[in-house]
């Protein structure tokens, strides 16, 4: 046969005719992907288990594939090669990510990446044998033109201990097992209706899912190069997407569903009824360009949105004390105009900025939603500064051309002082626009870039709406009331809900960073205030503003010093009937050290049965008064996030995911309750 | 066998020939979608023609370690000289797009066919991947098989070992050579589908 030789030859040939993949060889001898093996300890304990990471480095332009590859590829084969008794586990990957090339779905990893493997020791190994571990490890690094199957040699010594060694690579597994998918706990179930795969997965229905993926485990199970798409219904999430063409049928289906910020919930769904498929949520892959009617619907919510707002007790002051200022102006026609489209640019201009600013964070990959500037406490501080001064502005404490109808200040009023006031409204109004803003603005940001701007430019439109209207059509001026003395009444009353949004903002400046964060803030109004007061009583000198000056820099201090995160308790978990406080094993262990009984539960936002006895036995009150009655003290694990120390403590009780209930009573070893709970069974546990 | 022809006129038919209705994806069991595609001398070759003769598609990219493998070890030889012995029909077809990995022209496979000892009946250019995209071809090797009746009785890889690594073929199944053999003896074929395995077919853009 003329096989082997001639065939490299004509390869060879082949390849330098292929002159562009030419450029892509890596040089020989180097992996495109650089493998190395990384215990997290170097001392294994006999009878336990130690992880091994398979660290994976991709140069660039190449990548690695996950266990189920998508259209082509290979998974991850290792050789391994220990000492008598060491055992290794499956592999474990971490959430991967998509690529298409030409049409062909790849699951890959194009950064950095590490497998993880668990090894086992026999009980009997003596401390102090040396363990070497040696494997040989097959996959396949592509970049979108060519594959070359790598190999890599890989070794780790280790030796057996009677503990875990100190200085162990535990900071960096943590983060390695971050990146791996949580056990979903819930059984997902999928049905083959005609050409379409759909599955429900239960997910509650509250939980921020960004841009879902089902990446599926099981061959044949769906076309990978489809589209998916996504809907709700409760506490249903519904993935649909082609089946492929003359597949078999299936007895289960696995797969990891990845949510924002990479998070990853690894499912396995059985044969079963799929609920009918609501709205879509933005389907993963490929936006389609939404319909001309979805677009002007959301762009009308906004705009209507936006006039709503100015009811708000945070707009409202000083939009009808801008208004009646306009009205008071009267004559020049031009003029009224000209302030009013001022006013406008300022709104929209702002609602654009935080808009694009929102856009630009979430290309960034952070989970951010609107009023996302209110989740930092410094945004917090600032706010309550500025309505503090508008309140004491309003209330007559001094005088600020932009935001009063004073009289003399009138005057002074120009198209700065109304495109500012326009900004103010606008920035001022964000706290407000949650509640029912948040779902259409929520819908934007699932459009393409520029859609979604102009989303937020109908908001401000809104926002600014009456006070164009009032700038365009005199008559509606002329209807404005009269000015007189009442309207300096009108302005000190309207710096009452001024002050009431103040006193939100310093309580929700309170629940970000505690009571320090608070009393801070308070002191930097306090210290405005005063100066503020300073400036009322020289209004008019040349250099009436100075006393603001050490006030400035009070307020820049405060906001450099006030607490970003709070160092309080898990947010939802300190709100419901039962008190409880966020779990950390030291706490435990002192719990436990007072002789208190304690009930340790750990928890999910993505987790429904978590949810789910939460509110059915949980939050029920003869289990909060019993809990109490007995002093059981409750600590709350939130794992939503995959937290590390978590995640090693659920590990040592056996579980890999959530929902886990512990109790502790003093005396007894720990009880591990059913991942059902009800009420009575709760208090039968502790009395 | 193969005779020369001039290689412009072979790359021009490749391209103006290449014809197969965009239907979807193929279903084992159901008919296999005709087409007609240039082969590396220019001629024309009509799926439909050979009718009454089983006949296996091989997707191929010369460049692929997958491909590689089954070349470089002799099995896809063997495997095909198994085909011929048995009067079955192999057309080997080349997805791969003009500038893309495996990419060849009529003279080019011609060599490489004479060269590597390969026995398929003819190596057919498929450059716009009209063909491929028609199987859903996804990697090379990809493997069909289509029985005397023109109904596709096997779609999938050429074995159930999927690795770039020569020294697993030995224990593998094949499982066109187990499908030919099924058919001789006129049994259903038992495997009908299989993941196939390898690189991704090297299709234009687009």
């Amino acid at each position: 046969m003329r096989g082997i030789g001639y065939w490299v030859v004509a390869w060879l040939a082949a390849m330098l005719l292929a002159a562009p993949t030419q450029a892509q060889l890596q040089p020989k001898g180097k992996n495109a992907i650089l493998a190395g093996l990384v215990a997290e300890s170097a001392t294994i304990v006999p009878g336990r288990t130690v992880t091994l990471a398979l660290t994976m480095r991709p140069s660039k332009g190449w990548h690695g594939y996950w266990k189920n590859p998508g259209d082509s590829g290979i998974e991850t084969q290792i050789a391994w090669d220990l000492p008598a008794g060491l055992t290794a586990g499956p592999i474990q990957y971490p959430v991967p990510e998509r690529l298409i090339v030409a049409g062909l779905m790849n699951y890959v990893y194009e950064g950095d990446y590490a497998q993880l493997v668990e090894v086992s020791v026999p009980a009997k190994v003596a401390p102090g044998t040396k363990l070497p571990i040696r494997a040989r490890v097959d996959y396949l690094a592509c970049t979108d033109k060519i594959c070359v199957p790598e190999t890599a040699n890989v070794a780790v010594d280790l030796e057996a201990g009677p503990a875990p060694a100190a200085g162990t690579n535990r900071a960096v597994f943590d983060r390695f097992r971050q990146a791996l998918p949580k056990p979903l706990g819930g059984e997902a179930r999928f049905e083959v209706r005609g050409s379409r795969f759909r599955l429900a997965i239960p997910i509650p229905a509250g939980l921020e899912l960004g841009e879902p993926y089902f990446y599926p485990l099981t061959d044949g199970a769906l076309s990978y190069a489809a589209p998916q798409t996504f809907s709700r219904s409760g506490d249903t999430l519904i993935v649909e997407t082609d089946a492929p063409p003359g597949g078999g049928s299936l007895s289960a289906v696995e797969g990891v569903l990845k949510l924002s910020g990479g998070n990853g919930l690894s499912l396995k769904a059985v044969p079963g009824p799929v609920p009918a498929a609501g709205p879509p949520l933005g389907p993963a892959g490929e936006r389609p360009a939404p319909g001309a009617s979805a677009v002007l619907t959301a762009l009308l919510g906004a705009i209507i949105g936006g006039l709503l707002l100015n009811v708000m007790p945070c707009v409202f002051p000083i939009l009808s004390l801008k208004a009646l200022s306009l009205a008071k102006a009267g004559g020049d026609e031009g003029a009224a105009r000209r302030e009013a489209l001022a006013y406008t640019a300022g709104a929209v201009l702002i609602c654009l900025g935080l808009g694009a600013a929102l856009l630009g964070l979430r290309a960034g990959g952070v989970a951010a939603g609107w009023a996302f500037q209110l989740q930092d406490s410094r945004v917090i501080l600032a706010l309550l500064l500025l309505i503090t001064a508008v309140a004491l502005n309003l209330a007559g404490l001094f005088e600020l051309p932009a935001v009063t109808a004073g009289g003399r200040l009138a005057e002074r009023r120009g198209l700065g002082g109304a495109f500012w006031t326009g900004a103010l409204a606008a920035f001022v109004a964000t706290p407000c626009t949650g509640p029912f803003m948040g779902a259409a603005l929520g819908a934007a940001l699932v459009l393409p870039e520029a859609l979604a701007l102009a989303i937020f430019a109908g908001l401000g439109l809104g926002l600014a709406l009456p006070f164009l209207l009032l700038g365009f059509i005199p008559a509606l001026r002329r209807r404005l009331p009269r000015s007189g003395p009442w309207m300096g009444r009108f302005r000190r009353l309207m710096s009452v809900p001024m002050f009431l949004t103040a006193l939100a903002l310093a309580w929700i400046l309170g629940r970000q960073a505690g009571v320090d964060g608070m009393a801070l803030g308070l002191a930097a109004a306090t210290a405005l205030g005063l100066a503020l007061w300073w400036v009322g009583r020289r209004q008019g000198g040349a250099l009436a503003w100075l006393p603001l000056a050490p006030a400035a820099l009070a307020a820049v201090l405060a906001a450099i010093l006030v607490p970003t995160a709070a160092p309080g308790p898990a947010p939802a978990a300190a709100q419901g009937l039962l008190k409880s406080e966020p779990f950390s094993p030291a706490r435990l262990a002192a719990l436990r050290q007072e002789g208190r009984a304690v009930f340790v539960y750990f928890t999910a936002d993505w987790c429904v049965t978590c949810k789910i006895n939460e509110k059915g036995a949980l939050e029920r009150e003869p289990v909060a008064q019993a809990f109490a009655d007995r002093k059981v003290a409750v600590l709350v694990g939130d794992w939503t996030r995959g937290d590390a120390e978590i995640g090693r403590f659920l590990e040592t009780h056996g579980r890999s995911g959530v929902p886990l209930y512990l109790y502790y009573e003093p005396g007894k070893p720990v009880e591990i309750l059913p991942q059902i709970l009800t009420p009575s069974r709760l208090v039968s546990m502790v009395s | 066998m193969m005779k020369p022809m001039p290689t412009a006129f072979t790359a021009l038919a490749a391209f103006a020939i290449a014809a197969a209705p965009a239907a979807a994806a193929p279903i084992v069991g159901r008919p296999a979608p005709n087409f007609k595609l240039a082969d590396s001398n220019g001629k024309v070759v009509t799926l439909s023609d050979f009718r009454g003769k089983t006949v296996v598609l091989e997707w191929h990219n010369p460049g692929c370690p997958f491909v590689k493998k089954h070349y470089g070890s002799g099995n896809m030889q063997r495997t095909q000289a198994a085909a011929a012995r048995a009067g079955v029909v192999w057309l080997t077809i080349n997805s791969g797009a003009p500038g893309k990995q495996g990419h060849m022209s009529g003279a080019e496979a011609r060599t490489l066919v004479a060269q590597s000892g390969a026995r398929p009946t003819a190596y057919l250019l498929d450059h716009r991947g009209v063909v491929g995209r028609a199987y859903d071809a996804k990697t090379t090797p990809h493997m069909y098989v289509v029985n005397k009746a023109g109904t596709l009785v096997y779609a999938g890889g050429i074995d159930d070992k999927p690795t770039a690594n020569p020294a697993d073929i030995a224990a593998a199944r094949n499982h066109v050579l187990a499908a030919l053999a099924e058919l001789k003896s006129g049994k259903a074929v038992s495997v009908a589908t299989s993941r196939p395995y390898g690189c991704s077919v090297k299709y234009a853009d687009g």
